[in-house]
């Protein structure tokens, strides 16, 4: 068994997995994270995309013992009980989601990018969520949903320097 | 060198099961607090159809969206319902669940009327209220109305209605007949770059205009065009399944059977044309299966305007696209004529 000790979403967890466990399996079984989704577990579809230390990754082809020591954020992390987190609303508001089997992936998928890049361009976006599969909607209001919550999110951050600057 | 094309191809698609019976029904309740309750059969998978049905049940009961709670695909509690298939569920359930409704607004009219003293005909439910028509101060809240029918009149608001699309056989010798009770129509244009070099083909744009009767949800429809023009482009260049010789697949996962990503998707620019289906509820029709008929016919149409060459097996992969621009270039070769042939082999 390996011993596995991780920050998720903000809190300390531990789990003790045989070793070819993967961290989708530990997050979904061990910690009943059901967000990351199994779709392909082979890395092609993007459904489990979660945050690794500001990067996201394909949680199905990580091992839970690669991840000891780091910081994961999976879309359970993003929205408290009274909001949802800018990107989410901005996905509700626009329908940019249809069975919504791929959402929580190209949610993560988009967190990490704005997080990165706050105001990224439609081919910039479109780069981001090319690693998460839909059959459902052609990504066209996925794409314009990003777009919303690059806006959103920098005003919202402009809002926070405002008040932190008096 | 890369080559720019545009193509147009136009569909009419039916909406329904050719001739063979494919009922729904639905039973809708009003409640005492003036929502209401729509129980039908029909499976929500993506599409929005139960936030369409429950705006169908609204507009007729004259409440809001969120005030009809609708109870879905379950065999416990709900009419059998044929299938979110055919593209039919808007309107094959639609009318049902609209039908369903109109009976329990008859109850309450007809509960109303004595009590403000008109007949129930001149009657109209708007507002969450009962009213007369024109005169809108005279009016009962939709939940007293359903209050006065279940508890004073014994007469409780519900309806319940089933609908099979009328149509008539084919005669099967003249082919004749009516197989559907309705079509949609459509036009998508494709824009496209093809490299002549290597026979790549990059979708740079789709305008789509569709006719789905009324759209009750406009933004549903635009979400059912978008993905079903996903669907188009990965059937035009993309997607394709494998076989070997004993019939087992070659590419039966998401690595080598290719579909498109969102970096393999063009700009697409929808427009639903305004059309009113009277035999629809509220003259809706469909939109499901038809936004992904001509977006691949589109594509190829453009290929041939951009190069000249036809693709007739899909998907136009880059080797095919490639194959096609040589042939219809050894093609455009002229033929040497026979007279100069004879005379080369008389001057041998």
């Amino acid at each position: 068994m390996t011993d596995v000790t991780l920050k998720i979403n903000g809190e300390t967890r531990s789990a003790s997995v045989p070793p070819e466990t993967t961290l989708l399996k530990m997050l979904r079984e061990n910690f009943n994270l059901t967000g990351a989704k199994l779709g392909c577990d082979i890395g092609d579809c993007g459904a489990c995309t979660v945050i690794i230390d500001g990067k996201s990754v394909n949680s199905c082809l990580m091992l839970a013992g690669q991840v000891d020591g780091r910081e994961v954020l999976t879309i359970e992390g993003l929205a408290t009980p009274d909001h949802l987190h800018p990107i989410q609303k901005t996905f509700e508001d626009c329908a940019s989601l249809q069975c919504g089997f791929c959402g929580p992936g190209v949610i993560m998928s988009a967190k990490a990018l704005l997080d990165d890049n706050p105001n990224p361009s439609v081919v910039e976006i479109r780069d981001a969520l090319a690693g998460n599969l839909c059959r459902c909607t052609g990504y066209t209001k996925m794409i314009q949903a990003v777009q919303e919550a690059s806006k959103v999110m920098r005003s919202d951050t402009v809002r926070r320097l405002a008040k932190t600057n008096g | 060198m890369k080559k720019r094309g545009r193509g147009i191809a136009c569909m009419w698609y039916p909406i329904g099961f050719t001739v063979a019976a494919n009922p729904s029904a639905a039973v809708v309740k009003v409640n005492e607090d003036g929502t209401a309750t729509l129980l039908t059969g029909t499976v929500e998978t993506g599409q929005g159809s139960l936030t369409v049905l429950g705006q169908i049940v609204a507009e007729e009961l004259g409440i809001a969206t969120d005030d009809v709670h609708v109870v879905s695909a379950d065999t416990d509690t709900t009419p059998m319902d044929t299938g979110a298939i055919a593209s039919r569920t808007t309107y094959v359930t639609g009318n049902a669940s609209r039908l369903a409704a109109e009976k329990a607004k008859e109850i309450l009219f007809q509960v109303a009327a004595p009590m403000l003293g008109v007949k129930p005909e001149q009657l109209e439910a708007r507002d969450r209220k009962i009213q007369v028509k024109n005169y809108p101060q005279r009016s009962i809240g939709i939940g007293e109305v359903a209050n006065q029918a279940q508890f004073v009149m014994g007469q409780p608001a519900l309806g319940s209605a089933s609908f099979n699309p009328p149509t008539v056989a084919l005669d099967p010798a003249t082919g004749q007949g009516k197989p559907f009770a309705t079509y949609v129509y459509a036009t998508q244009i494709a824009d496209v770059d093809v490299d002549d070099e290597t026979g790549e083909v990059e979708v740079l744009r789709i305008v789509a205009a569709h006719d789905c009767g009324t759209a009750i949800n406009p933004m549903l429809v635009e979400g059912q065009i978008e993905g079903g023009i996903s669907m188009g482009v990965g059937f035009a260049l993309q997607e394709e399944m494998l076989f070997d010789k004993n019939g087992k697949q070659l590419n039966p996962n998401l690595t080598n059977y290719i579909m498109p990503t969102s970096l393999d998707m063009p700009e697409i620019e929808v427009d639903i044309v305004k059309n009113f289906d009277p035999t629809g509820p509220f003259g809706a029709k469909g939109v499901g299966e038809p936004t992904a008929v001509p977006t691949a016919a589109a594509i190829m149409n453009a290929i041939y305007d951009a190069v000249g060459a036809r693709v007739y097996s899909l998907p136009a992969t880059p080797e095919r696209v490639l194959a096609a621009i040589k042939a219809a270039r050894a093609k455009k070769l002229p033929k040497p004529k026979r007279k100069e042939t004879q005379k080369r082999i008389a001057a041998h």
